[in-house]
């Protein structure tokens, strides 16, 4: 059984306006995805801005009212607050927030912050508990004279580093980290995925890795999809999203990855105005007259797309062809 | 799951005290310290401080000592006493009793008041503003009609009909009736502060470490726009004075035998005192001018501790 199931969840938000405020039209951010995350995975979330991943991870977290859908944790559907609080869902499923400053409450200290969790999920005594933040701090590696200081005194990196520590502060099974170095310096980011890898390693833990950059999820995911304007237009291992891609979406993305290689910087550029070309000429085909994804099809045991059938067999021959 | 964590650090529970020890000595100073060196950074905020704050204790303790109902008997024999005679410092008014007496009971009468109705009304804007902004959605809604029901209303209008049609009526239910119809501005305010910070992922992430939605209201919010709610209630402050004092010289606030700086400052309705007898309003006008402004110029530092790109206070 996975560790979480999540099946046709959507979340609309409602538009009101008028003086009885009634619901007039809605957004749809997430508009029906399905999949699961196994334990001790790594499960990559990317798309363009806006595409609805936040508010997926929120819904996962227990944050978001959903509209329809259910997602599973232990057999139950989390998406209702009274299964959250029998469980104690947010013991088991933590959260790394996108803006490390605006997650963290300015006006606590760093000891009150990482502790949070603690105080309201486990009993401990008040030495138990500082202890327990000392290492905390000392496993996301800072010094323990952060424990009273404000978040506002350190940096971006420092940061991300305290909100990992609160998130791991009570062992959790899943932590959903939505953008977790978007933020942060090139150098940064590599330091702060590699601790994550560690602390997964060593807790048994695992992430629901939310990204725009298919370059950052390569290094952390087994499993990979790929949201567009609420819907997964492609789901696949990382094999099947960076070697052998079928969704012109998922093309883009991959040719939007910054190349680091100087040499091949002008044949990089050429093949992103291909991909371009191709989207703007054969749109039609990748979505329904309405502008929408298709729904998924599956192509190989681990690999689905949202094309036509035919069109995702006609793609899927090419690609083997090319391979060859 | 306690060794889970000891495992994978090198810290144990032998550190402890010597690690706190080392964290204390680098811990930040507290806001309270922060507002406290920005006065001392600012000379004329400190003295307003020290006047305002002493005025306030002395006409509260002062009043204790004058005995009201005597003070305001009428005595013909001291009509009109020009200032600085035996026994007038403040000279007298045309009951002959003393404008000094009446100024300091006066003074009790209507900062108390003006504290109560600050007190009350930024109390419960504050909360209905918490509230309404932070569970948005449906309780929003309502609690926005009802402001803007009390906003539609108009207020110094209905403040006179009630005093009008209560029968006895005195301080206390004078600051109630008052503190319906002053908690609105407060409660916008704070609502439109508390939709933007319970936007912000730390109340998300509060939520997700399990501490309830009052909790995270009154202890994670609240204290993020504190500035602003110390800022607002000092000038409100300001503002109240004048509430009771407007009403009372228009004749609807305290009863005539009460005195009031209000009171005191009708006897201007009078052409002969406004020349002849200056003294029997002037102190009263002065007295509130000046502890207007000098609550309005602590507002400001306030404000300034607050926002911490404008401190001038040293120490961070
Ligand atoms: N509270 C909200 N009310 C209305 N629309 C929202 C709200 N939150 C997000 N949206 C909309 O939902 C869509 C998806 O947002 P989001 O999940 O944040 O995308 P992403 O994280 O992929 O950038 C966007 O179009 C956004 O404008
Ligand atoms: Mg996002």
């Amino acid at each position: 059984m996975s560790l979480i199931e999540i099946k046709d969840l959507k979340v609309h938000y409602p538009i009101r306006s008028g003086f009885w405020n009634r619901v007039t039209d809605s957004v749809k951010a997430v508009d029906g995805i399905t999949f699961n995350i196994e334990a001790g995975e790594t499960y990559g979330l990317v798309g363009e801005s806006g595409s609805g991943k936040s508010t997926t991870g929120k819904s996962v977290v227990g944050l978001e009212k959903v509209t329809s859908g259910s997602i599973l944790y232990q057999g139950k559907d989390i998406t209702q607050r009274r299964n959250r609080q029998l469980l104690d869902y947010n013991r088991d499923v933590q959260m790394i927030f996108q803006d490390s400053l605006s997650s963290l409450n300015p006006r606590k200290r760093i000891e009150d912050i990482i502790a949070e969790p603690l105080r309201n999920f486990e009993h401990l005594t008040k030495d138990q508990e500082k202890l327990r933040v000392l290492q905390l701090l000392d496993i996301v590696g800072l010094d323990a004279d952060a424990l009273y200081k404000y978040p506002h005194q350190f940096s971006g990196g420092q940061r991300q580093r305290i909100g990992v520590a609160r998130a791991v502060a009570t062992n959790p099974k899943l932590i959903i980290a939505d953008e977790p170095v978007s933020a942060l310096d090139l150098s940064v980011q590599a330091q702060v995925l590699n601790f994550m890898k560690k602390i997964q390693r060593d807790f048994g833990i695992s992430y629901l890795f939310i990204s725009h950059d298919l370059g950052v999820v390569r290094h952390m995911c087994t499993n990979i999809a790929i949201m567009n304007r609420g819907r997964l237009v492609e789901v696949g291992t990382r094999d099947d999203i960076y070697n052998h891609p079928l969704h012109i979406y998922t093309k883009r993305l991959l040719a939007a990855i910054p190349d680091v290689n100087v040499s091949e910087r002008a044949a990089h550029r050429a093949m992103r105005q291909k991909v371009e070309q191709i989207y703007q000429s054969n749109r039609h085909d990748y979505y329904d007259d309405t502008g929408e994804a298709y729904p998924l099809v599956q192509v190989s045991p681990t690999h689905s797309v949202a094309l036509p059938p035919e069109l995702a067999h006609q793609l899927l021959a090419q690609e083997s062809e090319a391979q060859d | 799951m306690a060794e889970n964590f000891a495992q994978h650090s090198n810290i144990s529970a032998a550190d402890l005290d010597r690690l706190t020890r080392e964290a204390q000595a680098e811990a930040t100073p507290s806001t309270a310290r922060i507002i406290w060196n920005e006065f001392k950074a600012d000379r004329p905020a400190l003295i307003s401080l020290f006047v305002v704050v002493g005025f306030i204790l002395f006409v509260m303790v002062g009043a204790l000592f004058i005995d009201t109902p005597k003070m305001m008997e009428t005595n013909i024999v001291n009509y009109f006493n020009r200032p600085l005679t035996a026994g007038f410092p403040l000279g007298a008014d045309a009951g002959g009793r003393s404008i000094l007496l009446e100024l300091i009971v006066g003074s009790r009468n209507s900062i108390g008041i003006a504290l109560g109705l600050t007190v009350i009304s930024s109390t419960f804007g504050i909360c209905w503003g918490l509230i309404s902004g932070y569970f948005s959605g449906y309780v929003d809604w309502g609690m926005q009609r009802v402001y803007d029901f009390m906003m539609m209303l108009p207020m110094t209008m209905m403040i006179i009909v009630l005093v009008t049609i209560i029968p006895h009526y005195n301080a206390v239910t004078l600051t109630l009736i008052f503190s319906i119809f002053y908690w609105e501005g407060t409660s916008r305010l704070i609502r439109s502060r508390t939709l933007a910070e319970s936007g912000k992922d730390y109340a998300a992430a509060s939520l997700t470490s399990g501490t309830n939605r009052w909790k995270i209201i009154f202890r994670d919010i609240m204290p993020n726009i504190s500035s602003l709610i110390i800022v607002d209630t000092t000038l409100s402050f300001a503002e109240n004075i004048g509430v009771e004092t407007g009403l009372s010289y228009l004749g609807f606030g305290l009863p005539s035998q009460t005195p009031s700086l209000g009171t005191m400052i009708a006897n201007a309705n009078d052409p002969n005192n406004i020349t002849q007898y200056w003294w029997t309003w002037l102190p009263a006008a002065l007295e509130i001018i000046i502890l207007c402004l000098a609550i309005s110029y602590i507002g400001q530092v306030l404000r300034r501790a607050a926002d911490a790109s404008q401190r001038q206070g040293t120490a961070d």
